[in-house]
Order: structure tokens, then sequence, then C-alpha cells
């Protein structure tokens, strides 16, 4: 399928280095999609470590892409720490209720152990199988939710912000715990030799004020890229939904790469923190990647690639967030097959023909 | 004590404008100590600071946080005052709108925003919560006789029911009684097309324009 020269560790490498690459680097953010590629069930992942690595090995050999990120759903964390996940049969996972309801009870919860707890320990043997079968080529990444979204699953996110305005020592009582949880999951993840891969859904700017941000989320956030930095390896952070006036933020937890959602522009982006960190985005994954066509994937890819291409700390194609589990496969073909065509150099004047007439 | 009423009502918007949900209380048995007119103080005190909120939502001086605070304030004042409205004032029969987070999807913030900016801007609202069921959404419309179904899912996953809401209300005969509405972060405009809804809205304030144009009543 893929007609690629470079595997995507060296071409991560290359490209890390300004030196000449076969194509920009591309990630469309496959998560339970790839539950399709095996015909297995959303579900089938619960529990079973093997699957889910067979199914993003398959995904990632049938699609060529960049990345291989073991993830089925935000809450994994949370629920090692007693919230409840609902698991429809076959589509992606659920918070069914939170793992307490009120301040009061924070002291009975503890930082979830990776080993042990939830789903954690399938996941981590999902990362060492893929890394096993395909880790020489391609990076695995292993998602890691932030201890404030995951502060959000513990307590149910409208008492959490609510506590914010109230009760604040309390809400950074639990994302401690939170974080503890994180960091415990962070080290195991780096053991296997992967990366964690961050996101903080609930940190957005739809949800918080940039000030909230700053006090509840960016410091525990700064606290995990210290940790994963201390393992000389690079962080990427993806926060969803809006987030342009935190970017700045973002940034400052030491985050390499930021993974913007499509509720932000590119452009503003490279403008704002190119010359900090790398971009990662930001096709629409529910718009364009589930609802459109090959060729609107196409136009938009040529979209962001005109717009970010020459940011200075250099920009992956990928989507704005995950895949929904039934994005079609030719959408994510002609996601890599755009990035192949626009090749390396990149030739700005071109796109942007192409995708305005 | 407040001068006069329009004082009072100026406090009670403040109140709810600055999150004191105490404050709005004590605001509330005051008015009715003084038999001042509940339903002038609903409107020129709780639901104008409601407004005054959403305006700062708007213009992301306020976010969700500092909204949902606001409407606690708002509700606070609203359990007080409400048992006091005048009769023709709380039989009012008001433009009907059926609420919730479809099947398949438990993330009701943003249902729960529309629902109290509808709330504030006059309308009825009966709200089903999360994880509804298609036919639970026509059924409860007909039964309570709305006017509009508001539809909100944050999961690409439970968009289909969305349609299937619709879908549902054709077979029935009834499409044309109700004012179908969707919104949440992977819908669009194209999609709320697609599935022959009759709106989209982006946010809360924007959603409580849709209903007004909707009802036809001036934004």
């Amino acid at each position: 399928m893929s007609c690629d020269l470079m595997t995507p560790v060296e071409r991560f490498a290359a490209y890390g280095r300004s030196e000449a690459v076969d194509r920009l680097p591309c990630v469309p953010i496959v998560g339970n999609t790839a539950a399709r590629v095996v015909g297995a069930k959303v579900s089938g992942f619960r529990g079973n470590g093997k699957l889910i690595a067979d199914a993003q090995v398959a995904a990632y050999r049938r699609f060529g892409y960049d990345v291989i990120r073991i993830f089925t759903d935000l809450y994994t964390q949370a629920e090692a720490m007693g919230a409840t996940v609902h698991y429809p049969d076959d589509e992606t996972a659920y918070l069914a209720e939170p793992a307490i309801d009120s301040a009061d009870q924070i002291g009975s919860l503890e930082p979830a152990n990776p080993y042990k707890d939830g789903n954690l320990p399938h996941h981590l043997e999902a990362m060492s199988r893929a890394v096993e079968a395909v880790g020489k080529e391609v990076a695995v990444t292993g998602a890691l939710t932030g201890p404030f979204t995951t502060a959000s699953f513990l307590i149910g996110t409208e008492t959490l912000v609510r506590l914010m305005l109230k009760n604040p020592a309390a809400v950074h009582q639990l994302c401690e715990l939170a974080l503890q949880g994180a960091l415990a999951y962070a080290k195991a993840i780096l053991d296997r030799g992967c990366t964690p891969s961050l996101t903080d859904a609930m940190c957005s700017t739809t949800v918080i004020s940039p000030k909230q941000f700053k006090e509840f989320g960016q410091p525990y956030l700064k606290r995990l890229v210290d940790f994963i930095h201390g393992y000389g390896r690079g962080v990427t952070l993806h926060i969803c939904g809006k987030t342009r006036s935190i970017w700045e933020q973002m940034a400052d937890t030491g985050a390499d790469c930021l993974s913007i959602d499509n509720a932000a522009d590119l452009l503003e982006a490279k403008v704002k923190v190119g010359t900090r960190v790398r971009l990662m985005g930001n096709v629409s994954p529910s718009e364009i990647m589930l609802q459109g066509t090959p060729l609107q994937v196409r136009d938009a890819v040529r979209q962001c690639v005109w717009k970010a291409h020459d940011n200075p700390k250099g920009y992956i194609v990928a989507s704005g967030c995950s895949l929904p589990v039934e994005t079609p496969f030719q959408n994510i073909d002609a996601m890599l097959e755009s990035v192949r065509e626009i090749g390396w150099p990149v030739h700005a004047e071109k796109l942007e023909a192409a995708w305005t007439v | 004590m407040s001068e006069n009423e329009n004082e009072l009502f100026k406090a009670l918007s403040d109140a709810v404008v600055g999150m004191e949900e105490d404050l709005a209380r004590q605001l509330a048995l005051e008015a009715v100590e003084r038999k001042i007119d509940a339903y002038t103080a609903i409107e020129r005190g709780l639901v104008d600071g409601m407004g005054r909120a959403g305006e700062l939502f708007e213009s992301e001086e306020y976010f969700i946080p500092e909204l949902l605070l606001c409407s606690d304030a708002m509700y606070a004042g609203l359990d007080i005052l409400r048992p006091h409205l005048k009769i023709e004032d709380a039989s009012q029969r008001r433009f009907k709108v059926v609420i919730g987070v479809v099947e398949g999807d438990t993330h009701d913030i943003g249902k729960n925003l529309v629902k109290i900016m509808l709330e504030a801007s006059g309308f009825d609202v009966i709200d089903l919560g999360r994880d509804i069921p298609p036919q639970q959404f026509v059924e409860t419309a007909v039964s309570e006789n709305a006017d509009v179904i508001a539809l909100s899912t944050l999961m690409t996953t439970t968009m289909d029911a969305m349609a299937e809401v619709v879908e549902r209300l054709q077979k029935t005969n009834i499409r044309e009684r109700f004012k179908v509405i969707v919104g949440g972060g992977p819908i669009s405009p194209a999609f709320a097309d697609r599935i022959h809804a009759d709106g989209y809205a982006n946010s809360a304030p924007n959603a409580v324009k849709l209903v007004k144009q909707l009802a036809g009543v001036p934004a």
C-alpha cells in the first residue's frame, strides 16, 4: 500500500534534524477505528492487550502512518481509580458514573497502580506487544489522560468546575491524586520503551478559563512533562476544543509538540508559538474525516500544510482529535496519499493554487 | 435594604452575575416580604442577571464554571419567587423545549448550559437527561405537546441517533409538529441539514437565539 522511502522512525529523526525527508510526518489519530481493520468489536479491546496491539499494528501496516498510539478512551486512569465506565458492544466507551460525588470523599481515593488496576495492565501489555512487533520502525505511544481531566471523571465535571470557584484546595487535592496516578502510569509506559502521549480534554477554554487552566491544569501537566523529559523523551500535548488563548501556557509546560483541534487555526498557532513547539493537526475528525469525501480530505490536508508546513519547529499532518470509530478507510488513505503527493520540500504556491480553484 | 424596587431588581441581577447564591436567595426573600411582584422580580432581576452572565460567556470573560454558579444563584432565587407568581403568570402557555443528550453519550455540560439559558429566557424546558434513546425524545415531545426537540452530543458515535429521532418523527407523520435542533462538538450545520433538522447552534447563547427565532419571538 505505502510507497514511502523511509520508516516513520527514520522520517521523524531526519525531520527533527531538518534534513531531507520523503514526505511530512502524518498521523491520522487512529483509536478504536483499529477494531475495524481486524474485524473486531470495540468492546473486545476491554481487558485484551493482545487484541489492542494486533489491531493497532494492523492499522499501522494498513495505512502507513507515523505513530502508533495505544488508546481506547480517555477513562482508563479514572476507571483504575474507581470511576464506572460503560462499554457499549461496539462503540467507544463512555463514563457512566464518577468515582465520588463530593469533595469530602476525595480522601477515599488512591492513585492508580498501573500494574494492577482497571484496564491499565492490558494497555501496558498492548504497548509491549506493539513495540515488540514494529517498535524498530515506528514510535509506539501510550495515551495518558491529564490530571485535570482525570479529576473531572473522578468527581464529575460539573462538581469539579464548581469546586474550582468554591473550594480550590479540594480541586488541587484531587488533581494531585490524579497526577500521582498519571506519573506511575507514565513510568510504566516509559519502562516499556514507549512515550506517553498527553491529552487533557477538559483544560480546553471551551470549558474553563485561561486563568483556571493556569491554576488547575498547567502546573500538573508541567510536572508530567518534566518527568517524561527526564527519560529523554519528547512529549505531545493535546487539548480539544478551543485553545487559542492557552497556547503559550501549553508551550510553557515544556511539551515539544502541540496537537491542535479543528476549533483552532494553525496559521495563528504558528505565529504565536511556532518557534517554541512543533504543531500537529488539525483536519476535522467529524466533518471531514468521518463525513467528508476523499477529495474533501485532500483539500483539508492541503490547507493545513499550506498554513503550517513552514512552522519553525515543524509540523505533523494529523486529524484534530482521535478519529471516530467508523471513519471510512478511504478517507484515512486519502490523508496519507495527499501527504505523499505533496511530498518534500513543500511548495506552498502549488498548494494554494490547488485548493483555491 | 434597597431603597426602591429598581434597586432590588438590580441587586438581584448583580447577585446572579456575581455568582452569589446566598445573596440571591436573601434578596428574593426580601422581594417576597415587600410584596414586590414576583414575575417582575424574576424578569428584571434574576433573568436579567443570567442574560448578562450569558453575554460575559459570549465575550469569554466567563466560562462554564462561572456560568454554572450564576445559574445556581438564579435557581436559588427562582425557588423562592416562583411560588409567589400570580396565577396568570404561572399558568401562561410558554414555548416548550424537550432537551437531552442522545443515547450513547453522557457528556451533558453543554446540554445543561442550553437548558439554563433557555429557562432564563422564559422557555419551558423538559430535561430528559443524558444517554436518552431516540424513542424517548419522540414520546416525551408528543405527551408534553412540546414545540422543540433539542438534541445534544459530544460523541461522533451517537450522531446517528440524532438522525433517528427525525426519522421516527417522519415515519409516524408527526414531523411537522416539532422543530428539531441539534448541537455539540462534532455537529456542523451541514450535518444538521443532512439529517433534516430545523436548526443548529454552536453555543448555549446561540441555541437560545435559534429557539427564539423558531418561536417567532424577538431576539
